[in-house]
């Protein structure tokens, strides 16, 4: 190992340790962005408490069954970081509206009926209903599907909830949004530590070994 | 739960609980544990620090919240986790700001500039 190697290794480690200071300062960038939302949050939501009262805004008025409208991913990367991305779950009335159809089995007919219907009505009647059948399947009623478990929690505090707690769901929303990209940051940041680190020691070595030949050297 | 996602647990006072519940973290298992934890004035430290060790065991948690000066009161357990998931991310609450040189991450960062590291 040679000088050259020296300074080509060293030229690496600053570059590593550049990236580093990158992500350091994005990483205080984020968290100066989710204290300021959190504070918003917290604000709409004592605004909220203001016009509610104190009680309606507490732990109090939490539902006894609780479903998750967010997830969040976890995976590894090829170059083993870590990376942490939200998904919204879909709400069940959009999925299942097709599953709870009913078919209709009343009266095809509305209106008041005719008993003696002339034979040229008759006939025309006929051919009108075969151009619907024609057309298409029968039309079914979608029933709305009540029973919704993932009841979004703003309904928990009541039906006609002020807008100051709307806006403090709308600031917790992107809090937990950039919580997820504070995570990987957070990752990414320990794995260029270590990565410096090692690449600290190696360095160490190198220099050792390069500084050895030339003590050798004076010795003799 | 929905595509085999993970959840985001919260361990904090009031108002920072039922924010993020708000948010659609909050969930109660068939065993009917809750993945937040609402910190009152009579919570016991040893009730926090076994919420956020039973956090940590389940493989179902991806990130964990939990306020600043709750943190403070486990630091201990929360340095002692070095695995990368769950992730835990300090927040501040109403009334402690957030303080980066209490955070354990930048903290562990810091230490890189340390003379440990050069030796």
């Amino acid at each position: 190992m040679g000088a050259a190697d020296l300074e080509e290794f060293s030229l690496l480690l600053d570059e590593k340790l550049l990236r580093f200071m990158d992500q350091l300062e994005l990483l205080e960038e984020k968290r100066a962005t989710l204290n300021s939302l959190i504070e918003q949050g917290w604000f709409s939501m004592s605004k909220a408490r203001y016009s509610m009262g104190n009680k309606q805004v507490s732990p109090l008025q939490y539902a006894s069954d609780i479903e998750p409208l967010i997830c969040v991913h976890a995976r590894t990367l090829d170059n083993g970081k870590e990376e942490f991305c939200t998904e919204r779950v879909k709400q069940i009335n959009e999925s299942s509206k097709d599953v709870t159809s009913i078919e209709d089995v009343g009266p095809q007919e509305q209106g008041i009926r005719r008993r003696n219907k002339p034979k040229k009505n008759m006939a025309e009647k006929e051919k009108d209903d075969k151009a619907n059948n024609k057309k298409g399947p029968k039309e079914t009623l979608v029933v709305k599907c009540d029973q919704n478990p993932q009841q979004d929690p703003l309904k928990w505090f009541g039906i006609l909830v002020p807008q100051s707690l709307k806006q403090a769901q709308t600031s917790f929303k992107q809090v937990i949004e950039l919580s997820a990209e504070i995570a990987t940051l957070q990752a990414a940041v320990l794995n260029t530590r270590q990565e410096l680190k090692n690449s600290m020691k190696y360095k160490l070595i190198l220099q050792e070994k390069a500084s050895a030949p030339q003590t050798d050297n004076a010795s003799d | 739960m929905a595509g085999r996602g993970k959840l985001i647990a919260v361990i904090g006072d009031e108002d920072t609980c039922t924010g993020f519940l708000l948010g659609g973290i909050g969930e109660l298992n068939k065993n009917r544990k809750p993945n937040f934890l609402v910190v009152e004035k009579d919570t016991s430290i040893a009730e926090i620090e076994e919420t956020f060790k039973s956090f940590l065991t389940r493989n179902d948690i991806g990130i964990i919240l939990i306020n600043q000066f709750i943190a403070e009161m486990i630091r201990h357990a929360i340095d002692a986790h070095l695995q990368s998931i769950p992730a835990v991310l300090e927040i501040p609450s109403k009334e402690h700001p957030y303080d980066a040189s209490k955070d354990s991450i930048l903290r562990r960062a810091k230490g890189m500039f340390s003379a440990e590291d050069f030796r």
